[in-house]
């Protein structure tokens, strides 16, 4: 680029900035309209990826447990692995011996005295052997279970416990849905708001300098120079509102930071916000760009007749 | 260095503003263009500064035709060509000096370079000590003065100004006269729309008569009124 182009871009950059300075209150309400549009996307954005991670968090963590009765010899058991080992649907099965349970158990209650005390005085192992199944994916577990209740083996099970998990995983994912479809389609009604916005900004300032243009022109204005202004003050309506709408989620997870604490891995939604500042920052300033550039351009295309 | 061969004008709704009119104007001339308000005048002076682009006919600048420019270059045609205007058209949120200094920076020369020429320019018209004043704290004569050093500031082949004492009182309006003379003393080719006789008189310069549309008069050390016409209305006077 050559010295003369510099030149020109410095001084188109700051008319811009001029203009958007110049506007007060009209600045700040389309900066404000923006922003919310802004906001209400990147809400629902960091709502869907953080609850896809809680989702994810719980779903490695569940299983179906087979408990067999005690009079089960454990090659026995370890022949029904074999055989589940076939099903396509079950990612692992782990085999957790009764001796294993109790030494897990007592591992859990924190070799808690009066708990070995109680296991000491019941003398036999009162848990059962098992078989911990992992599916690969939560909705093939009642396949799973219903194959082992009709299977050969059915009279040798105690009992199979994942019903609870599969009914909070369902409502779970049924709220990620509902949340990422009210967010997006509000999101993209305020984005349409805010472009209409932000043009009818520039197109008041357009309206402002009409009588204007002509000078530029008869002083030996480019077009391209006397279109620039308008379309740095849009950028600088996205670029603005990208910086509120980061304040305004930095305290929004800070809100929410003690509800969220523990349901994410690495700690609450803050922790997320922080550790994800430069993409969020970076996203949102590109978005704000975007969203300028396209209403000034509009306006532009509209109504700069030169 | 100015031509006009077989030029007309006709605006939307069959409105003819010029109707071939063939003219040719050297490098240094003073020309008074005179004429009734709507007798082309104004779009004659359009056409040169290619605000307008003639229906027929060839405008040409220095041998090239304006038609051959791109859009995209006229800009750059635009600063052979200094503007001035009845009504000033001076931004109103600009001082005098920006005002100047915005021709400049439009066409991206540098600031020491803007910082040193403005000020020599105002200082021509006579308007370095009222600089900082914008358009709204200055008199007519005075907005005109910085039209003028606005119009210089590119260093001009031709100054195009349509009726630019328009507004002003008798006193400004020789002022401004005298402006152009003197730049037109150091080579610039002045055109000149003018409904003002005195001045047109005193110029003594080539006077151009345009009346619906047609060049219907062209002298040299010409007067506001021709000879003929003067006659006639001699004439109908002493009838009456």
């Amino acid at each position: 680029m050559t010295n003369t182009k510099i030149k020109k871009l410095q001084r188109t950059f700051k008319e811009g900035l001029d203009n958007f300075k110049r506007n007060g209150w009209l600045s700040f309400a389309t900066v404000s309209v923006l922003a919310i549009s802004l906001y209400i996307i990147s809400v629902t954005l960091i709502i869907g990826v953080a609850s896809n991670m809680v989702l994810k968090n719980v779903q490695d963590k569940i299983n179906v447990s087979v408990y067999f009765n005690s009079d089960i010899e454990d090659a026995k058991i370890q022949e029904i692995k074999e055989k589940l080992g076939s099903f396509q649907e079950i990612k692992s099965i782990e085999f957790v011996s009764k001796e294993k349970a109790l030494e897990q158990f007592k591992k859990l209650s924190n070799n808690n005295p009066s708990i070995t005390q109680a296991l000491d005085e019941i003398g036999d192992n009162p848990l059962l052997s098992a078989l911990v199944i992992k599916a690969k994916s939560p909705e093939q577990y009642e396949i799973i279970t219903k194959a082992i209740e009709s299977s050969v083996f059915a009279q040798d099970v105690n009992k199979i416990d994942y019903v609870e998990n599969k009914t909070a995983i369902e409502r779970l994912q049924s709220i990620i849905k509902l949340v990422e479809q009210v967010g997006l389609t509000l999101g993209i009604a305020f984005i349409f708001i805010g472009v209409l916005i932000t043009f009818n900004a520039i197109r008041l300032t357009m309206y402002a300098h009409k009588q204007e243009f002509e000078i530029m022109r008869l002083v030996g204005a480019s077009n391209t120079y006397i279109k620039m202004p308008f379309l740095f003050e849009g950028i600088f309506y996205g670029i603005s509102s990208a910086f509120v709408v980061m304040l305004t989620l930095f305290g929004t997870s800070k809100f929410l930071a003690p509800i969220t604490q523990g349901s994410i891995a690495g700690g609450d939604i803050l922790d997320f916000y922080l550790h994800n500042f430069l993409l969020i920052f970076a996203g949102l300033l590109i978005a704000g760009v975007i969203l300028g550039t396209l209403s000034a351009t509009i306006a532009i295309r509209r109504y700069l007749k030169i | 260095m100015l031509k006009f061969e077989n030029v007309s004008k006709i605006y939307p709704g069959d409105f003819v503003a010029l109707e071939d009119v063939n003219l040719t104007i050297e490098q240094g001339e003073f020309v008074s263009i005179i004429g009734h308000s709507g007798a082309g005048k104004s779009t004659l002076l359009k056409l040169l500064y290619a605000e307008e682009q003639p229906t027929n006919g060839v405008v040409s600048f220095n041998e090239r035709s304006l038609d051959s420019i791109n859009r995209k270059h006229l800009p750059f045609y635009r600063r052979n060509v200094g503007t001035v205007f009845q009504d000033f058209k001076l931004l109103p949120q600009k001082t005098a000096y920006e005002n100047v200094a915005y021709a400049l920076e439009v066409a991206g020369e540098s600031d020491e370079d803007i910082a040193e020429m403005v000020p020599e320019i105002l200082d021509i018209v006579g308007m370095s000590s009222k600089m900082s004043k914008y358009p709204r704290q200055l008199s007519g004569g005075e907005q005109q003065r910085v039209c003028m050093a606005r119009a210089l500031v590119h260093n001009p082949l031709v100054i195009i100004a349509d009726e630019p004492t328009g507004n002003l009182d008798p006193t400004s309006t020789w002022e401004i006269v005298q402006l152009l003379v003197k730049i037109n003393s150091l080579g610039t080719t002045i055109l000149l729309a003018t409904h003002n006789k005195v001045i047109v008189d005193k110029l003594n310069r080539r006077v151009i008569e345009i009346d619906d549309g047609k060049i219907v008069r062209d002298t040299q050390n010409g007067k506001y009124t021709s000879v003929r016409a003067h006659n006639n209305s001699k004439a109908e006077i002493q009838a009456i």
